[in-house]
């Protein structure tokens, strides 16, 4: 993805390739309940139904059915600090309908793993030993900071 | 009368007025039984409560004398029109066999032949076969190579589907005739019928079972009143609207199909659809109810016999929907149209989405384009759908469908290629199903005498209730607009309050929901003083006939 404009072009210049369109889709949690066959996506406003079919049947090889896209109104809110009422961005909504077969499940992207908890629990105890060792280092001279130590 | 109000002025004169005529009180030994007699114990819990207000609006409903105040009763709540789902015939999303299954809760069954019911007609429809068969490839090749129409196309319908159905219906009318004309001396119920073409089709219903819209829901979530029943069901208006390309009615209705014993079979079961309709492609339009099965109420036909209807639209499906996709169009287009049609018919019954059928109703639907024909037989053996019962209703609609057949491989040189008999015969069979007498009561829930409004005697009240119905089923924009609110408003009023010092005149201002208004809610027309009645009337507005639910 480029994040910048191609120039436009003009008669005599040498002719301008575009690889890099301004492209991109970010994969969003449904808002509504959707069917198991409906991904959502918030896409660049540049892109059509088309753009969108072919962005993902090409690059990522997903079957499409049918894409349904819509523009969603950005929130309004006040400045803080300043108290004035902005606008935050549109943003372009794209649904995409697989075939009937195929199911789609958003990815739980922060999972915890199975030893997880207790690698937390572990590095806890340790982190309240030593601290129960400084305190009793320390406990006949309790006035001085604990930078001041050897 | 002022010597008796004489006593505010003199308290003690009360005492000096003479009470000529009291008695002492009587005991009424009327009101005592021997046994204690106690009014029912209700549950006085906040939703069987509200439970009860729903019922009595029902029992209401079912009370009306007439058809057309039943529907005017069924659009009492909404002023602007109740805010429905709308199935459209011609426009079919992705994947929406399972929505409109439960939509009209349809269990469908595809068959390769026609019902055991149709068996008996067998032998009659070969004879008819070979009489007609050489008209009917005649037809088919004039319709197709012979005649040149020059077709109108509008731009709200793609150009496609609408020569297609011209098309279709052009064949259509050609073959009905052919097969109207061969069996009027040889079935009686074909000469007593009426043909109609481009019909409108409306039915109108409520469904239960659909999960709450995310507006609905955002908008509980900040009243107190929902605080523990965020998730109360709602029920979502339903509205069909369609157009056959030809329809066949009679006097009598058809006979059912299976037996109404058998309906309450478990075995037909109709899967449960929860999603929200905008998911699969279904979007809402505010309108009001109607149903309107292509006749007015008080027609002597009211019971629709057979509808052709074309499958243009398929045409206009995306490649990527697939074939398998657009079998189930056919079925969901055949599935709704059956549906609507007799549901209409059976609000002219009196029965409507609150107060259920007590017998059934059966219509049988062709769809084709000319060449292709899948048939349909439908069995209406409930209206109730909305959220009350959606779950406790044992009752389903049945349908029985065949898949999309070849009535014939190819036109070649002026001649039909492959007739395929077993269809026309098919079609035959379906024109031969015949009606009959049903013998229990088929209007129980209309008056004894008044049983639509023309055999209304009040002069006012019926020309007031016909105009009333007509505008209201016409669906014609309001003359005064829905109160809008305007962009700088939401944003600078409603969402951020910026603008206070303002006084507070707009309706979401002063707490006025404009779509909570009830369709009585107005004023009725002026009479100008010159027409009051002499000598003297303080009557100033005409009288309306609203049906008091």
């Amino acid at each position: 993805m480029s994040t910048r404009w191609y120039p436009l072009y003009q008669r005599g210049n040498p002719q301008l390739r575009v690889f890099l369109p301004n492209f991109w889709m970010k994969l969003v949690r449904s808002s509504v309940n959707q069917l198991p066959n409906v991904v959502q996506f918030h896409c660049s406003m540049e892109m059509t139904k088309h753009d969108i079919k072919n962005y993902l049947e090409k690059i990522y090889n997903i079957p499409v059915v049918e894409v349904k896209t819509r523009i969603a109104m950005g929130k309004f809110r006040k400045d803080v600090g300043k108290g004035y009422i902005v606008k935050d961005d549109d943003i372009k909504f794209a649904y995409v309908t697989l075939p009937k077969t195929m199911k789609f499940e958003f990815p739980n992207i922060f999972e915890k793993k199975k030893g997880d908890t207790e690698d937390d629990m572990k590095s806890l105890d340790e982190a309240k030993k030593s601290f129960k060792g400084f305190i009793q280092r320390n406990k006949d001279r309790s006035d001085v900071p604990s930078w001041f130590t050897i | 009368m002022q010597l008796l109000s004489v006593h505010r002025t003199f308290p003690r004169f009360k005492q000096l007025i003479f009470r000529g005529y009291s008695q002492a009180v009587q005991i009424q030994n009327e009101d005592y039984t021997d046994a204690p007699v106690y009014p029912p114990i209700l549950d006085l819990s906040l939703p069987a409560k509200k439970l009860r207000t729903r019922q009595s609006l029902h029992k209401k409903i079912q009370n009306i004398n007439t058809v057309e105040e039943k529907q005017i009763a069924l659009n009492m709540p909404r002023y602007y029109g109740w805010q429905s789902i709308v199935l459209n015939e011609n426009k079919i999303p992705f994947n929406a066999m399972p929505l409109v299954q439960h939509y009209t809760r349809t269990h469908f069954q595809l068959l390769d032949k026609l019902p055991d019911i149709y068996a008996e007609s067998s032998a009659t429809a070969d004879i008819v076969l070979q009489e007609i068969k050489s008209c009917i490839e005649e037809c088919i090749v004039t319709e197709n190579e012979g005649v040149e129409r020059n077709f109108v196309t509008s731009l709200n319908i793609p150009e496609k589907q609408q020569i297609a159905d011209a098309h279709t219906r052009n064949i259509v009318k050609q073959i009905n005739r052919i097969i109207l004309n061969n069996l009027t001396d040889k079935v009686s119920h074909v000469l007593s019928s009426q043909v109609d073409y481009n019909p409108r089709h409306e039915a109108f219903w409520f469904v239960g079972g659909v999960q709450l819209p995310s507006t609905v829901l955002k908008w509980r979530k900040k009243q107190k009143y929902y605080k523990n029943r965020l998730h109360e069901p709602l029920d979502r208006p339903v509205q069909y609207k369609g157009s056959p390309l030809l329809t066949i009615r009679n006097h009598l209705p058809l006979k059912p199909i299976i037996p109404y014993s058998e309906i309450e079979n478990p075995d037909f079961k109709v899967p449960k659809f929860s999603h929200c309709p905008k998911t699969v492609g279904y979007f809402t339009e505010f309108r009001h109810g109607t149903n309107i099965p292509g006749f007015w109420p008080g027609d002597f036909d009211e019971f629709g016999l057979l509808s052709f209807h074309g499958r243009g639209h398929i045409l206009d499906r995306k490649d990527s929907f697939g074939q398998e996709d657009n079998l189930e169009a056919l079925h969901c287009q055949a599935i709704q149209a059956s549906f609507g049609w007799l549901l209409a018919q059976a609000n002219y019954q009196g029965f409507t989405t609150f107060n259920d059928l007590t017998y059934p109703l059966v219509t049988q639907t062709v769809v084709t384009d000319g060449q292709m024909v899948s048939f349909y037989a439908y069995q209406l053996n409930t209206t109730v759908i909305h959220s009350d019962e959606v779950d406790i209703n044992p009752k389903h609609n049945i349908c029985f469908g065949t898949k999309p057949m070849k009535l014939y491989e190819s036109i070649e040189n002026g001649s039909v290629k492959g007739l395929n008999e077993d269809v026309l015969k098919m079609l035959i069979q379906f024109y031969l199903n015949a009606p009959e007498e049903r013998d229990h009561e088929m209007k129980p829930y209309l008056g004894k005498e008044e049983q639509i409004i023309a055999d209304i005697e009040d002069d006012n009240k019926r020309c007031w209730l016909e105009s009333t119905y007509k505008h209201l089923v016409s669906n014609r924009p309001k003359h005064n607009l829905i109160p809008e609110v305007y962009d700088w408003e939401k944003i600078y009023k409603i969402q951020f309050n910026t603008r206070f010092y303002e006084a507070r005149r707009r309706p979401f201002e002063l707490d006025i929901n404009p779509f909570q208004r009830r369709l009585d809610e107005h004023l009725p027309p002026y009479i100008p003083k010159v027409l009051r009645p002499y000598p003297k009337s303080k009557k100033k507005f005409e009288t309306t006939y609203y049906p008091k639910v």
